[in-house]
């Protein structure tokens, strides 16, 4: 690729290892320090291609040894902003194993480089061959970068204190990705993982909703879609935004349609009642509605006691899983509980009435500090009578739900919401989530008729529920 | 870069062989990996190795760690680079032990990002040993994928014998892209030398060689010596170079 440097470049070495008998030297790492760090700059405060090292050069380097490596760059450009240094930093990864002979894993404060021997014999004797190498790949591929220039360290206490400094850059860097929304991206992502044994699943993972497996979330998306587009991760085109409360998108109801084999054509991604998300199998915990309160409960895996409903997690997962929206129940991943838009579109965290005490504790400093002490576990309730009493002694705010409903009943409440909701009042008898699956107008559960109602008011007095005979 | 698999009845010493085959191997300067796919690992001692930490371990970290790591961490270079830190690094082969199974959850992403890397990791080496439990787990899952060779030890017992002709059918089962299969007879006697051979014949099995009971062996065993360490000269070992003539590895 170019003959300036002692090593040919391509992407063909990446994924090439280094073994400690062929290894000349290895730089950070688990062992030792180091890290990579990029900052965007203005274009006047740096000269394009210079290279600083600050510690012993690599041909002072004993065979063998061990040494601390910090990698800076700035860059700078018209285009450049420091909300790119993440992606651009990533790049380093992939340009340094495009080098014969260099090994670069990891990223941030992990970096770990190895040479091997081959390289140094070759004529790979100092940091500027790679740095160079380095700042040639960064501005060829990533053409918005006008000037840039790099300073390696490898003197130990100079790695630390600017280790330091690069911790704070990293640290507000995570702050900003944190505060990343379904409204400031165009794409989301989703998987089809689980479509093996949930052939109808729809997995739509964005900024503010983690995949149901609490693996996958809308980063790791975007890279996985990018190494391989036609991979089990992809993009989604958001589309037009349809309903921001509930996470109505055109463009991941279009994929719905498409993913689920024409079975479901609109997805919300942040309701729990109407067109919920499909729930496939792997989900890390089931959130379930609890007429009897007109409120909803959430079991995880590691719960293996009951419910307030008087049915374990397992039973719960058997009916929600298999890639289907179902009424009543809903997969999600864990860190979705961390999600501004948690189930937004259906009162949020004040909907929320029972968890296990585990999962509480787990994601305890992101529930409303106003809410917190009013959601019950199984240390407060063990059925619905003494959860009705918790929810009242505490003044849960669903409590207000209770009265409201009962004084004016359902006049001004949408058609799904009446069918969800209204159903609930206080002193019905024993939720069997059975019922739950035959009523209209959610589209999921057993089969028969589909009734859809279009700008219809329905007002309703009494709902009986009864098994059939 | 070839990929061998062995596997067996439990106590059929499979362990061993590997350990014999990497012994041998080494000597004929291929670079080699070694993996323990058995979650009872055995590996390890029989080449004389401490392996503190598993692949197990280091995909169990990330579905611990996954909400406290940085959002945007590229969780695949971070699996990748925790795998290489617990590759143990000899001289001539590298050693990795895959550790516990799977836990309740699910490992779908984390299982997809292992195989990636597994692919990388094994394009480095001239030949991959993996000694496997007779499940075959992590060839089933497809954790580590593209075998060539699959080699099945037995000993003295038709069980073991049994156990050799079901892997083959799950082998067929699991569709599986094994290119060849062949068994080893192992810890073979005199007396039933002539009977295991016939037997083997019968259930339409490959025989690569019949590796004899060996007091050496059994020796290092009661010392708690690494069977690496296995003169030339003892004759399991001896048979395990008309083995590896025979495999053409």
């Amino acid at each position: 690729m170019a003959d300036e440097f002692p090593f040919e470049i391509s992407p063909m070495f990446e994924g090439e290892r280094v073994r400690k008998d062929d290894m000349y030297v290895e730089l950070a790492g688990p062992k030792s320090k180091g890290f990579e760090l990029v900052n965007a700059v203005g274009l006047d405060e740096i000269e394009d291609g210079k290279f600083t090292l600050i510690g012993p050069e690599l041909s002072e380097m004993e065979e063998g040894g061990r040494y601390p490596l910090a990698m800076i760059y700035r860059i700078a450009g018209e285009l450049v902003e420091p909300d790119l240094e993440a992606i651009v930093e990533r790049r380093n990864h992939d340009f340094q194993n495009y080098f014969q002979g260099v090994m670069h894993l990891n990223q941030r404060y992990d970096v770990w480089l190895r040479i091997n021997k081959d390289a140094i014999a070759k004529g790979l004797n100092s940091f500027e061959q790679i740095a160079k190498a380095s700042m040639m790949l960064f501005k060829n591929e990533l053409t918005f970068i006008e000037k840039i220039e790099a300073t390696y360290i490898t003197d130990l206490a100079k790695v630390e204190e600017e280790l330091a400094k690069a911790m704070e850059r990293y640290s507000a860097r995570d702050d900003r990705t944190r505060n990343l929304h379904d409204e400031d991206v165009e794409e989301f992502y989703g998987c089809s993982l689980c479509q093996s044994f949930a052939p109808t699943s729809v997995c739509v993972i964005s900024p503010d909703r983690i995949a149901l497996c609490g693996a996958i979330n809308w980063f790791d998306g975007r890279a996985a879609a990018k190494v391989d587009p036609e991979g089990p991760q992809f993009a989604i085109e958001k589309g037009e935004c349809l309903d921001e409360l509930s996470g109505e998108y055109s463009g991941v109801n279009e994929v719905a349609q498409k993913l689920s084999g024409g079975e479901y054509n609109r997805i919300k991604i942040h309701s729990f009642f109407e067109y919920p998300h499909t729930s496939c199998g792997c989900f890390e915990v089931v959130g379930f509605f609890l007429p009897e309160v007109d409120g909803i409960g959430w079991v995880d895996r590691d719960f293996t006691g009951n419910a307030p409903n008087g049915l374990a997690f397992s039973t719960m997962a058997g009916q929600t899983g298999g890639g289907k929206q179902v009424m009543g129940f809903l997969g999600v991943g864990i860190n979705y509980f961390r999600s501004p838009k948690f189930i937004q579109s259906d009162g949020g965290w004040d909907r929320v009435v029972w968890m296990p005490k585990h999962l509480k504790d787990k994601v305890l400093e992101d529930i409303p500090k106003d809410i917190v002490d009013k959601v019950a576990t199984e240390e407060d309730v063990q059925d619905i009578d003494s959860l009705k009493k918790f929810l009242t002694d505490k003044g849960h705010p669903i409590v207000e739900r209770w009265t409201t409903e009962e004084e004016e009943p359902t006049e001004d409440e949408s058609v799904t919401e009446t069918g969800a909701v209204s159903m609930p009042q206080v002193g019905m008898p024993a939720f069997d989530p059975a019922m739950l699956q035959n009523l209209p107008p959610m589209t999921g559960g057993g089969g028969g008729v589909k009734v859809i109602l279009k700008n219809a008011k329905v007002t309703i007095d009494k709902i009986i529920l009864s098994n059939k005979e | 870069m070839k990929v061998i698999a062995i596997t067996g009845k439990g106590g059929t010493g499979k362990t061993a062989v590997t350990a014999m085959f990497i012994r041998s191997l080494v000597k004929k300067d291929q670079t080699i990996l070694a993996i323990d796919a058995d979650p009872d690992t055995n590996l390890p001692e029989a080449l004389g190795d401490e392996v503190e930490e598993t692949v197990g371990d280091q995909r169990e970290f990330l579905l611990e760690e996954r909400d406290n790591l940085p959002p945007d961490t590229d969780k695949e270079r971070l699996l990748e680079s925790k795998i290489y830190s617990v590759l143990a690094e000899q001289h001539g082969y590298d050693l990795l032990v895959m550790g516990r199974p799977e836990g309740a959850g699910c490992y779908c992403f984390a299982n997809n990002m292992l195989r990636g890397i597994m692919d990388r990791v094994v394009k480095n080496y001239d030949l991959t040993i993996i000694d496997t439990a007779a499940g075959l787990e992590h060839l089933s899952r497809g954790i580590i994928r593209d075998v060539d060779e699959l080699v099945v030890v037995t000993d003295g017992s038709r069980r073991g014998l049994m156990t050799a002709e079901r892997i083959r059918d799950l082998v067929k089962e699991l569709n599986l892209k094994i290119k060849k299969m062949h068994v080893i007879l192992n810890k073979v006697t005199p007396q039933n030398r002539e009977r295991l051979n016939e037997y083997a014949q019968e259930l339409g099995l490959e025989v690569a060689g019949m590796v004899p009971f060996d007091d050496d062996i059994a020796q290092f065993d009661l010392d708690g010596r690494p069977l690496i360490e296995l003169p030339d000269t003892s004759p399991a070992a001896v048979e395990m170079e008309n083995i590896i003539m025979k495999l053409g590895i």
